[in-house]
């Protein structure tokens, strides 16, 4: 599941680092939770694109969303409201053609897209009333059934007004840029009963401004081995070994490299023709170098549902629960515990709606940045809704809404936002 | 095969029976006067009318064409090989074993025909003769089932071809695999209210 939220609405699927497999690239059964950014691809991606070449499909277009933010700044006690607006242009390149994906055993996906955002009201300092954030992601992959390997390269920026207390805000602009390479290869031998996956990830995360400190650089190393007792079921077992350096040291409250460790056996696939299920169970440690890790039984536990269901071919829903730490800015770590929901459905072939909620009780724990956040525990909730009516396959309007709501055990960390947009755009 | 005993059976009985010397028709019970204008004829012949040499001479026509049905069998067992048409030359090949079964057997009841022709054994020359009538009409309807063999132009439907038919529900992608990487550009939490 993607936990991106709030910020990074709207970049939608241009994020996934899949080393895209040629039939991972299609379709995938990763699920958005909360607000669904502007559709980034016409659903089913079906004749639409130009034919460059016979094997080079070009993808492109432009969204654009316009609507009002009841909270700019976070704020707990005197919220900013603001009308905002949002323009989304993206391409894509792919060696795909417009009836469907190229059957070759390489396959290639660039794209690239930028976000600009702008606040209206008066009342939004400059400084933080326009952003342009970008975003580009490459994959290749190659191989067939035995043997595949692919890398992947993801990138984005974000930029965000600051949190704010009675109005005024106290740092600048929130930005976060990241990098996120991964390569990675499977090998299925005899049959494909059996399926090994090692992956490498390396991810580069910089903040500006006053979240420096947590500048960091994570090598993480998994493998994953699965035993396919039926052709769409498997159990597996996955290691992960992490690696996280937080190099920027001289910066004011400078966190503790990490080890992160995750083990843990489940079982994903097919339970039955309409249902899947994604279930795993497992022991996790952070092992941070100093100011505590995960204690306890809970505390070393990791677990994580998924059941997906399809009620029909032009419907779905998801449920899930998460038991996990957090890698956070703020302190060492937070154990997380989270359920979700999602039900997406399609109408009529035009009209597509998008219903997700989540929430998460977040206990943050280990070392702290700021001390009086010791003890902070946030109960985080978030939902998004949006339908869009496709008047071509290429061209939708639509309307959606977002919340996020933070009610944490102390006070001047609580806030409510609300967003409401109308939105149109061209993917062909 | 079946249909055959009946008739040979049918046939011995008639022949058995009708070959009693008719009853003397009693006087007491003299038959209606309208007998002979409107009754069926249903008697059946009791004795062959052909004559020892007529009766050689029919059962030589009859091997002559046997033999000719057991060469058309063989023409037909040979096409069937050249075309390497394994289900033709199969029943093909059956039909050319019970015709030459049945030949042989014709040719036995000539002998036996022959020799009670010789030694002026009546009975025993309507019998073979019989056989060999019966055998005839065997061998003829073998050749015609051999004609009527069917082979791979009529029965072969083209190579073996499996049709995959998959529920829809069912995701094309692969579900067992581990989940891809998603970068993470969350929103980070307020650090501090004074930050």
């Amino acid at each position: 599941m993607k936990r991106g939220l709030g910020l990074c609405v709207g970049l939608g699927t241009l994020l996934a680092g899949s080393v895209a497999f040629a039939q991972q690239a299609l379709s995938s059964n990763e699920v958005t939770i909360g607000y669904s950014g502007l559709p980034y691809k016409t659903s089913g991606e079906s004749n639409t694109g130009i034919q460059v070449s016979d094997t080079l499909l070009l993808h492109a277009g432009v969204g654009a969303e316009a609507g009002y933010d009841t909270n700019v700044y976070y704020d707990p006690t005197k919220p900013i409201g603001s009308s905002i607006f949002r323009v989304m242009p993206f391409v894509e390149l792919t060696n795909g053609t417009r009836s469907g994906p190229v059957r070759t055993q390489f396959v290639f996906d660039a794209r690239a897209g930028l976000q600009y955002r702008h606040y209206g009201n008066s009342a939004i300092r400059s400084e933080y009333a326009d952003a342009w954030n970008p975003n580009a992601g490459l994959s290749l992959s190659w191989g067939g059934a035995q043997f595949a390997f692919g890398v992947a390269d993801v990138f984005a920026r974000i930029e965000d007004p600051p949190y704010a207390s009675g109005g005024m805000p106290q740092t600048g602009a929130i930005q976060r840029t990241n990098n996120q390479a991964s390569l990675e290869g499977r090998w299925s031998p005899g049959g494909g009963r059996l399926t090994g996956t090692l992956r490498y990830t390396n991810m580069v995360d910089v903040y500006d401004g006053s979240y420096a400190y947590a500048d960091a650089v994570t090598n993480t190393l998994m493998l994953d081995a699965s035993w396919r007792w039926l052709p769409k079921t498997a159990v597996f077992l996955n290691v992960q070994q992490g690696y996280v350096d937080y190099y920027n040291t001289s910066a004011p409250g400078h966190k503790p490299n990490a080890y992160p460790f995750v083990a843990s056996v489940g079982l994903r696939g097919l339970l039955t023709e309409k249902t899947s299920l994604s279930l795993a169970l497992g022991y996790n440690n952070p092992f941070y170098t100093s100011g505590g890790s995960t204690t306890g039984f809970l505390g070393s536990t990791y677990a994580n549902l998924a059941l997906t269901i399809l009620p029909t071919q032009l419907s779905r829903i998801v449920i899930g629960a998460r038991h996990d730490f957090l890698n956070v800015v703020i302190s060492n770590f937070a154990y997380e515990d989270a359920v979700y929901a999602s039900y997406v459905q399609q109408l009529i072939g035009r009209l597509a709606l998008d219903l997700s909620g989540r929430y998460s009780h977040l206990n943050y724990g280990g070392a702290f940045v700021d001390p009086t956040q010791q003890g902070r525990v946030d109960n985080y909730v978030q939902l998004g809704a949006t339908l869009d009516y496709f008047l071509r396959n290429w061209v939708y309007l639509g309307v959606g809404y977002a919340l996020i709501d933070n009610n944490s055990n102390l006070s001047a960390n609580d806030y409510l936002k609300q967003q409401v947009f109308a939105r149109l755009g061209v993917t062909y | 095969m079946v249909k055959t005993n009946l008739l040979l059976a049918s046939m011995f009985i008639g022949s058995t029976v009708f070959a009693q010397a008719p009853a003397p028709s009693s006087p007491s019970a003299p038959a209606p006067e309208n007998a002979t204008s409107g009754a069926v004829d249903l008697s059946v012949k009791q004795r062959p009318t052909l004559t020892p040499a007529e009766m050689v001479n029919q059962s030589k026509e009859y091997l002559q064409g046997m033999a000719q049905v057991v060469k058309r069998i063989q023409n037909l067992q040979d096409e069937a090989k050249r075309q390497k048409d394994i289900i033709r030359l199969n029943c093909v090949t059956d039909k050319l074993v019970q015709a030459r079964v049945n030949e042989n057997i014709a040719e036995q009841s000539m002998s036996a025909l022959q020799e009670n022709v010789a030694k002026n054994d009546v009975g025993g020359q309507t019998h073979e003769f019989t056989r060999l009538t019966i055998v005839n009409q065997k061998v003829t309807v073998v050749g015609a089932e051999a004609e009527n063999c069917i082979g791979e132009d009529l029965s072969f439907v083209g190579a073996t071809r499996v049709d995959v038919e998959v529920d829809q529900n069912i995701p094309q992608y692969d579900p067992t695999q581990p989940g891809s990487p998603f970068i993470d550009i969350t929103r980070p939490p307020e650090a501090s209210p004074v930050q």
